[in-house]
């Protein structure tokens, strides 16, 4: 799969990513970092201690490393989330369905970019 | 040689951190930090490096708006340009960003050009204003020392015509500094800015410029004035005053204005008695009550034509009685707490440093005000000397650690830290392995407690403490010495401490000291110190119950005659052993004299079961020879308190068994009191 197709899967932007990063080497050399990147693992454990600070910062960064990399779709879902634990105290019934979509393009996402 | 510039990377995401790097890699070094609080002690080391920080605003442990406020207050800020990188694009977090002082706010997602161009743009933009600053600083070091030579000159004109060495001004020009210094400190009655006090100080130099007019038969006149010659005398307050009124267009320069009051009233006095005007109280300037007070003090402790010079202590009793008329009670006040240190201080002033000293504060205080940066040479210098202070604490393998106080952390060398089996950096260490574990807990607390009570003047701590190094405990010293920023209030920057291990030392003492409560011959205690254990135990005895056991041997002599002295010894050495062994630890045992011992032991009950078992094993046969053993047993329990008393009666039972056949043990009873008669 080439990098351009790996974006269209899972709707991503491939002419932003392109225009910033310039190559398709480099784009594909940060793709897989995205793959080790930590955040994604620390919201899911977060929000089942129901630490919501921690659940925060982790969808926030999660949210900044998608915008990096023009992975739209989940940077989307990330945000929606970002803004709905952004000043939060308690853990509330609300959030599960936007952790779920979060989990499904985090999933989409990460299969893809196995596949480059 | 590395020419790389240095930008510092501030992001929790390694990914984020990866691309920028990626990025600039090219045409920086790059260091990273993953929150404020690391990046905050990678600034502390390489803070002339950096010539440009990325910085991100959610992050955990300290978030970018921690890192900035931080910046502002240490003063980076002034030296580093901050480019903040965030998805935030909330308007009020731009503002806060630029408020707090960020140059710049790039959102994500960055772009390689935009990022590469605003950090280049960033870094020329600083290198510039770096560059101008220190040209200013040059202009305005060069300005100062003009102006502060033109002062010199004329009053060394004065004194030159005095006859005086020259070094009265100067004199006066550093007692009223420190003065107006320690007046700021105790009052704000008047209005002492760091800036007028230097002002008064230079002014100072003035204050006898009106002398020029008086002839010089009458100013170096060996012996008394006339009362004429003394009027005329008396006219340098008002013709220096007029002097410095009729230069043109000037009169009203702050400059002009104290150096016009100084030489006018440095002469008056605070009951009214002085001269020209008669002013009284604080209708006197406090410029010219601290001049005219720094004035005498000089006179005092110099030596002149008419009169030998005075000791420092005598001066200061000469002007606190009131002989050199009166001053404000309040200056009095403060010149008594603090004259010690200005003898100490005069004594440092010569020509060069007076001049350089005061030309450095004018321009770090011009600096300050002008918010440009301080200056690099001091920072360069510090980071100079925390260099060399690494450096030198890994080569001397002792315990140095720094402690930075905000924010929290302790560092130690690489060496260090590996000894101690702990990190290099260490943030919020009381809640660290160093502040609970190496440390005891409240100990740490404690040492902090300490850190933080000292001052300036009084820096220095050491402690003793049981420290915990990789599992041994051991009783080590912590030597500190703590350090302070030169505000005008100072305030604690931090500690440099040093761990010294005292355990030998103190396992020495320990060893020295048993040493001492040895019987030699058979490692029992002697008597003197059996004596004073024992009564230590009865004087905190309370209910508890204690028994004295005094024994010495029938057959000593019978063992030296038949088998020889070295036998003697031997069969000592045994009994010894067997009293030990058949004894706990606590219990105290003893040899009293050649063959007489004693054991002091607590019981509960009864003990007679103990003393029959120790008899026992007393009596047995060594070595083919049978040991013959009387043995006096006196306990508490009767109200016997003492030791004197016990020991006698414990005595009086053993020989009580020497009386009825020897070789066996009894208990002390009434009976027995006339026995020794």
């Amino acid at each position: 799969m080439t990098v351009e197709e790996c974006y269209e899967v899972m709707k991503g932007d491939y002419q932003d990513v392109l225009s910033r990063l310039r190559t398709d080497e480099r784009i594909k050399k940060f793709l897989i970092k995205v793959l080790s990147d930590p955040s994604f693992a620390q919201l899911c454990s977060a929000m089942e201690s129901k630490n919501m600070e921690e659940a925060f910062r982790a969808a926030h960064t999660l949210k900044g490393v998608c915008k990096n990399m023009s992975i739209t779709n989940l940077a989307y879902s990330a945000s929606n989330l970002t803004e709905a634990l952004r000043g939060r105290q308690e853990y509330g019934e609300d959030l599960e369905p936007l952790l779920k979509k979060v989990k499904k393009d985090y999933a989409l996402t990460m299969a893809c970019i196995q596949m480059l | 040689m590395n020419t790389k510039k240095t930008i510092l990377i501030v992001d929790d995401s390694e990914l984020n951190r990866a691309l920028l790097e990626d990025m600039l890699s090219a045409d920086y070094d790059i260091l990273e930090a993953e929150n404020g609080l690391v990046a905050s002690r990678i600034i502390q080391e390489h803070e002339m490096d950096i010539c440009l920080m990325l910085l991100d605003i959610v992050m955990p442990v300290m978030d970018g708006f921690g890192l900035l406020k931080l910046m502002n207050k240490k003063g980076w800020i002034k030296h580093i340009p901050v480019i903040m990188i965030s998805a935030e694009t909330a308007s009020t977090f731009m503002d806060k960003a630029y408020g707090l002082g960020a140059v710049e706010y790039i959102s994500r997602p960055f772009d390689e050009r935009t990022v590469r161009h605003r950090v280049d743009s960033n870094v020329i933009l600083g290198e510039k204003q770096r560059d101008l600053s220190s040209r200013l600083a040059a202009q305005i070091y060069e300005k100062e020392k003009d102006n502060r030579l033109m002062i010199e000159i004329l009053s060394h004109i004065v004194e030159f015509r005095n006859g005086e060495s020259g070094l009265h001004v100067l004199h006066v020009h550093a007692i009223t500094e420190f003065l107006l210094q320690q007046l700021a400190k105790t009052t704000d009655k008047y209005d002492l800015s760091p800036k007028r006090i230097t002002l008064i100080s230079n002014a100072s130099a003035l204050h006898d410029v009106g002398k020029i007019t008086i002839p010089s038969e009458i100013l170096n006149k060996e012996g008394k004035l006339t009362a004429e010659e003394y009027e005329i005398m008396k006219s340098h307050t008002l013709e220096g005053a007029k002097m410095l009124e009729d230069i043109p267009f000037r009169s009203s320069e702050p400059l002009i204005k104290e150096s016009y009051e100084i030489c006018r009233w440095h002469h008056e006095r605070f009951d009214g008695s002085g001269y020209p005007d008669g002013l009284k109280g604080e209708e006197i300037p406090i410029s010219a009550q601290v001049v005219a007070l720094a004035d005498v003090y000089d006179a005092l402790t110099s030596r002149r034509v008419y009169k030998p010079s005075f000791p420092h202590e005598q001066a200061v009793n000469m002007i606190l009685k009131g002989e050199c008329g009166a001053f404000n009670p309040l200056l009095l006040d403060c010149f008594k707490s603090c004259h010690k240190e200005l003898e100490r201080k005069l004594k440092q002033v010569s020509f060069d440093d007076a001049a350089e000293n005061d030309i450095n504060n004018t321009l770090v205080r011009t600096l300050k005000n002008e918010g440009t940066e301080v200056s690099n040479r001091t920072i360069k210098l510090l980071e100079h000397e925390r260099n060399r202070f690494k450096i030198l604490s890994s080569l001397s393998r002792e315990v140095i650690f720094e402690y930075n106080a905000v924010p929290e952390m302790i560092t130690f060398s690489d060496w260090c830290a590996e000894f101690l089996g702990l990190p290099v950096t260490i943030y919020n260490p009381a809640d660290s392995e160093f502040g609970k574990k190496v440390f005891a807990k409240k100990d740490f607390k404690d040492l902090i407690a300490k850190i933080k009570a000292t001052s300036p003047e009084n820096p220095s701590i050491i402690e003793k403490y049981l420290l915990d190094i990789k599992g041994a405990k051991t009783w080590c010293k912590v030597y500190v010495r703590t350090m302070w920023n030169d505000n005008d209030k100072p305030e604690l920057e931090g500690a440099i401490g040093k761990i010294v291990d005292v355990n030998e030392e103190i396992n020495e003492i320990k060893y020295l000291e048993t040493e001492v409560e040895k019987d030699f011959r058979t490692g029992l205690l002697n008597y003197r110190a059996a004596k004073q254990r024992i009564n230590d135990l009865l004087a905190n005895a309370g209910k508890r119950k204690f028994a004295l056991i005094m024994f010495d041997m029938d057959n000593l002599k019978q063992a030296n005659d038949t088998r020889g002295h070295l036998f003697g010894d031997e069969v000592i050495e045994h009994i010894a052993k067997v009293a030990r062994e058949n004894t706990r630890d606590e219990d105290i045992v003893a040899r009293i004299g050649g063959d007489e011992f004693i054991i002091f032991m607590e019981y509960k009950r009864s003990i007679e079961a103990q003393i029959k078992r120790i008899f026992k094993c007393l009596t047995q046969e060594f070595t083919d020879f049978k040991i013959s053993v009387s043995m006096g047993i006196a306990c508490t329990e009767g109200g016997i308190t003492d030791y004197e008393r016990l020991f006698a009666r414990a005595d009086t039972a053993a020989y009580a068994v020497k009386k009825s056949g020897k070789n066996a043990y009894r208990f002390y009873d009434e009976t027995m009191k006339n026995i020794l008669k």
